[in-house]
């Protein structure tokens, strides 16, 4: 090989990344696209899974992409709804104005508890996380005039999308709306993990004393993932008390929190795809497990995460790849 | 010449027990010195007080005319002080030629960039591919670094520190670990550093250290006891006594 044709090889990438993450989001479109011709009666359900998509996504930048430990990742998705879900109350109830709302409200408080909780890191970080997730459910639990305290935040009446789509009875605005914010979101954040500040945090999470001596200062980089991981949560709470009209305590939980965990590395920890995929496997078996046996699905749910993390270390995301590999070293075995 | 890194009185202390005690250096451009000593003589512990790891309880530490010595050690970094490790601290699931991408983009203060693809940058499209060439990583390029060899990694490190473009380079045991043959192409790796950089080597490798340095300082106890010519010092009955006895007793001579 030429020296010149050595540094192309380093330029170039296996894959070309943009077409790869273009497909990626189109799939997403189509496969959205088809769940709401294939199960109009499901709806809810579907926006449901929508919405913790924000959630799990959110979880991923931090988490997978980071390597921040949290079971309060809440605290972010609840600001949002509640945002949302008070403005509407208030008298906004443009829809897109409430998802930036729920957004900027996500932001903030990633931001707010991201100074707190990336001060540590390991055991004491996670310790942290939970015992903020568990003071803001007290404090919405208490500030009863603003959240509605345990009767949930209600009244939420948002106008018609763009003034020409109004959320029906059904729940089809409502999902479209939340798909069509999905694939943007999604796109952008595909990008996000893709660009230097993307590569970045991905040292970070592997050893941060390694890019400390590159001469990265690591707090305000994670700072800055933490309250775009906001913005992405504050997103689908919002989107959740736009579709649902009602904001419950139960979205500013240690118990969801923990759910998106489990449903991230379900799927696959380190990837956007894996975020998804956990997401849908998880919130699906909850849906049709939990009413086939309200008692055993929990336990279902378990055994489905032992084997994931025993069989598929990094997901169910990785199960297409190792299929693949599986399938092409059987053909070798059987030409040779 | 110019003095790049000086260090002055430099001392450092836990409760009573004394780990660094009034050590004095300089290292000019061009420097090639090597900083050897027995086991617990306070090596990492000066490394880390010159990297700002560890605050000194006392003295003074100046980069190219600049004191440093309350900096923060990013700050120390981004000023061209820049360390390799002693155990390789690569990212282990990320590809070999994105570390070096990293290093490249937060040298030009741009790994905040939140979109664009790292490659398309023009430093790191035009560097990386070199750097990894010339020190034989380009092959390696895609892999992550748990699926190279131990030596490589070694030859990683040095290619995240050369991108740094350091004023001052600490190596810390750059050989550690490594087999032979590989320890070979990190010694022409370290001959072939840029001239005008002042480099400063810990090693316990004393073959490696008389073939690098031209400068040997022998820390023992938390202070230096030595410094010269590699000949010199070597010769150095004090030198003999406290850290190459097994050397001078030996058969071999050195």
């Amino acid at each position: 090989m030429t020296s010149a044709s050595i540094a192309d090889s380093v330029k170039e990438k296996k894959t070309t990344a943009l077409s790869s993450d273009l497909i990626g989001t189109l799939a997403i479109a189509v496969l959205g696209g088809a769940a709401y011709v294939v199960f109009p009666d499901d709806l809810g359900l579907l926006t449901r899974i929508l919405a913790a998509a924000f959630f799990v996504l959110s979880l991923c930048l931090v988490t997978g992409i980071c390597g921040i430990a949290t079971l309060g990742h809440a605290v972010m998705y609840g600001a949002g709804a509640y945002a949302a879900g008070y403005f509407c109350v208030q008298g906004l109830t443009d829809p897109i104005a409430l998802i930036v709302v729920g957004a900027m409200a996500g932001a903030v408080m990633g931001a707010v508890s991201g100074a707190i909780i990336l001060r540590t890191s390991g055991l004491p970080q996670l310790v942290l996380s939970i015992a903020l997730v568990q003071l803001m459910h007290a404090a919405a639990n208490k500030a009863s005039s603003i959240t509605g305290g345990s009767d949930g935040l209600i009244g939420i009446s948002p106008a018609p999308v763009l003034g020409l789509f109004a959320f029906d009875f059904y729940g089809r605005t409502a999902y479209l709306f939340g798909l069509v914010l999905l694939v943007c979101v999604f796109a952008v954040l595909q990008r996000l993990v893709r660009s230097p500040f993307g590569l970045l945090c991905r040292g970070i999470m592997q050893d941060r004393v390694r890019v400390a001596a590159m001469g990265v200062s690591v707090y305000p980089v994670l700072i800055r993932m933490y309250t775009i991981s906001g913005a992405v949560a504050g997103i689908g709470g919002a989107l959740i008390a736009i579709a649902t009209g009602v904001v419950g305590l139960d979205s500013v939980s240690f118990a969801w929190s923990a759910e998106a965990l489990v449903m991230l590395v379900l799927g696959g920890a380190s990837s956007l795809y894996g975020a998804l995929i956990g997401t849908v496997v998880f919130m699906t078996f909850e849906h049709f497990v939990s009413a086939a046996s309200p008692f055993h699905w929990l336990a279902i749910v378990g055994a489905l995460l032992i084997a994931v993390v025993l069989f598929l270390p990094k997901g169910l995301q990785s199960f297409p790849a190792r299929f693949l590999v599986k399938l092409r070293g059987g053909r070798r075995d059987h030409s040779s | 010449m110019t003095i790049l890194l000086k260090v002055e009185d430099l001392s450092r202390s836990f409760g009573g027990l004394i780990v660094a005690s009034n050590i004095s250096l300089a290292l000019e451009s061009g420097d090639r010195a090597a900083l050897i000593g027995p086991n617990g003589a306070g090596k990492t512990t000066f490394i880390n007080l010159v990297t700002g790891s560890l605050a000194p309880s006392s003295g003074r530490i100046e980069l190219a005319g600049k004191d440093i010595t309350r900096a923060a050690s990013v700050e120390r970094v981004r000023l061209g002080l820049v360390r390799s490790f002693q155990v390789s601290r690569v990212f282990r699931e990320m590809a070999v030629r994105d570390h070096v991408a990293l290093a490249i983009l937060q040298r030009e203060g741009k790994s905040g960039r939140m979109f664009g693809d790292p490659w398309k940058i023009a430093a790191v499209a035009s560097e990386a591919p070199a750097i990894l060439e010339e020190l034989g990583l380009a092959v390696v390029a895609h892999e992550p670094v748990s699926q190279i060899a131990y030596g490589q990694q070694r030859l990683l490190e040095l290619a995240i520190a050369l991108v740094l473009r350091p004023k001052v380079l600490l190596l810390d045991e750059p050989a550690a670990g490594v087999p032979r043959g590989e320890a070979r192409r990190i010694e022409q790796a370290l001959a072939r550093l840029p001239s005008d950089i002042a480099v400063l080597m810990i090693e316990h490798d004393i073959d490696l250290v008389f073939r690098f340095a031209r400068r040997v300082i022998v820390l023992a106890a938390g202070r230096i006891i030595c410094e010269g010519p590699p000949a010199a010092v070597a010769a150095d009955p004090h030198v003999r006594e406290v850290y190459l006895g097994s050397y001078a007793n030996g058969s071999r001579s050195v």
